[in-house]
């Protein structure tokens, strides 16, 4: 049995996968702890699991922290190359600063037999290789997102490598590698068909959506039994707190009292009342409720975008910002659904596109397609076969050596 | 579609036209209508053009004017900046050159 420690980041967004791993990791017998720069619920972390919130060697970056948190929502209203620097200049790389003291006492404490690092997360794979701990990486969104940089703009590319090199620099890693992420394995939760991806790279293994992680939000299933009219999922995910309010104004004027049922996860209370066909709860047991809605309003959170396909739903995507516009692509070349950009939604649009896909079976059935891709790719069984197989061919290594 | 009389050559009041043109076909013309598009305008910014919308603004440049304009491999090599702070202005300067 192995040693696994999660290294993640403070974006629900990418640990939500990591957990669904780690539940099944511990299923299986294996020891498995996450750590990282902000406290997680409990309630959150598989049974048998740990989080590790190293607070003590975090009180040091405590203020540049919160500033780097809070920055994250400009992240609407910037522009796309804004939102690369605010990404990898401005959140990443700092990050991946504040955490490598905690994370260092912590892993010479526990040892780690394998250490898994977020791919935003850069700390995990940088301390993993500087203590020559086997290193994996977990990949939540279609690689590829800021595109081919290396080829289409040698500038970005390069302004991407020297902040990554001055990064490792600073923990005294020389050279031109880039370690922050492992070339040995790498596990992507999504399908190559779906994110387009012809010929990957060998190290990179596509698994597809994984699920599993713990989740006790309440339901009113009976409310939701009543309903007659066709069922539409919206989420936002749990970033841009700040545009809430003015994107459900926009479904509530767009759907109120229409012949549709709208299941909304967001916070009820940026609305005095809500239309009587809106179900709106803060939390939400989105796996359970999933297989019952026929359609998706989201802005292109992944995980949110896996639940959906994995279901064969069809989805309107409102890219905002980040990756977003990238899945907006995917998911446009798919078939499965219709975007619209959440900055230039009109209502007229917003009623036609949820008909559209509601009525036009063919979305649908593209979305079926991509639903057979992703259990193709093998889910959270092919992700622990790996993670073992490269676990016990580390161990051999080692006692080769 | 527009196609080139390669003998005219368009001042740059004509190309900044031209290019509010492309990019009211490309947003629509209600985002358009909410916004003052000058020579000062940031492509990213101030017009919110997303990659995408750029893809499509780059191909309408490339249909009126042919091979003599090389638009995507210019902003290809810019760095994240240079990106950030373009505006019209430097595109209709940079078309002005090219012609």
């Amino acid at each position: 049995m192995s040693k696994f420690l999660f290294v993640v980041p403070p974006f629900f967004g990418h640990i939500s996968p990591t957990l669904s791993i780690g539940a099944s990791l511990i299923a299986r017998g294996h020891e498995v702890k996450w750590l990282g720069v902000i406290p997680v619920d409990a309630k959150h972390i598989p049974e048998g699991g740990a989080y590790i919130y190293p607070e003590a060697d975090l009180a040091e970056y405590r203020e540049e922290l919160q500033q780097i948190l809070k920055r994250q929502d400009d992240g609407p209203a910037c522009s796309g190359p804004e939102v690369m620097k605010l990404a990898l200049e401005e959140t990443y790389v700092p990050i991946a600063r504040i955490m490598m003291k905690g994370l260092g006492r912590f892993v010479d404490t526990w040892q780690p037999d394998v250490i898994v690092n977020d791919c935003i997360t850069f700390a995990g794979a940088l301390l993993a290789h500087i203590r020559g701990i086997p290193s994996v990486t977990t990949t939540p969104v279609p690689p590829d997102v800021m595109g081919d940089t290396a080829n289409s703009a040698p500038k970005i590319f390069e302004w991407q490598e020297n902040l990554v090199k001055s990064l490792q620099r600073e923990f005294k890693v020389y050279g031109d590698d880039i370690v922050i992420h492992s070339r040995k394995l790498n596990l992507v939760f999504t399908s190559p068909e779906f994110a387009g991806i012809e010929n990957p790279e060998p190290h990179m293994k596509f698994v597809g959506p994984v699920k599993g992680r713990p989740n006790h939000a309440a339901f009113d299933w009976a409310r939701l039994e009543r309903a007659t009219t066709p069922k539409v999922f919206v989420s936002l995910g749990t970033l841009l707190v700040d545009i809430r309010a003015a994107f459900f104004q926009k479904l509530i004027d767009a759907f109120a009292d229409a012949p549709v049922t709208i299941v909304a996860a967001t916070n009820p209370d940026i609305f005095e009342k809500w239309p009587d066909n809106f179900i709106v709860n803060g939390f939400v047991p989105q796996a359970e409720l999933m297989p019952m809605m026929d359609m998706v309003i989201c802005h292109g959170g992944f995980n949110t975008v896996n639940d959906t396909f994995m279901n064969g739903l069809p989805m309107l995507i409102t890219p905002i910002a980040y990756d977003h516009f990238h899945t907006a692509k995917l998911i446009e070349n798919a078939g499965c659904g219709i975007k619209i950009r959440y900055k230039r939604l009109r209502i007229e649009d917003l009623k036609n596109a949820v008909f559209e896909l509601l009525e036009n079976p063919q979305y649908r059935n593209a979305a079926l397609r991509i639903k057979e891709t992703f259990i193709a790719a093998g889910g959270n069984d092919k992700a622990v076969q790996l993670l073992e197989e490269f676990a016990a061919a580390e161990q051999e290594l080692v006692t080769f050596n | 579609m527009d196609t080139l009389d390669s003998t005219t050559k368009l001042n740059s009041s004509e190309i900044f036209d031209l290019m509010k043109q492309f990019i009211t076909e490309v947003i629509g013309e209600e985002f358009v209508e909410e916004m003052e598009i000058t020579m000062e305008s940031s492509f990213t910014k101030d017009l919110e053009m997303d990659s995408i919308e750029i893809v499509s603004f780059s191909e309408k440049i490339k249909t009126h004017f042919g091979e003599q304009i090389d638009f995507t491999g210019w902003l290809s090599n810019m760095d994240l900046d240079e990106l950030i702070n373009l505006n019209l202005g430097t595109i209709v300067n940079y078309i002005e050159e090219c012609q």
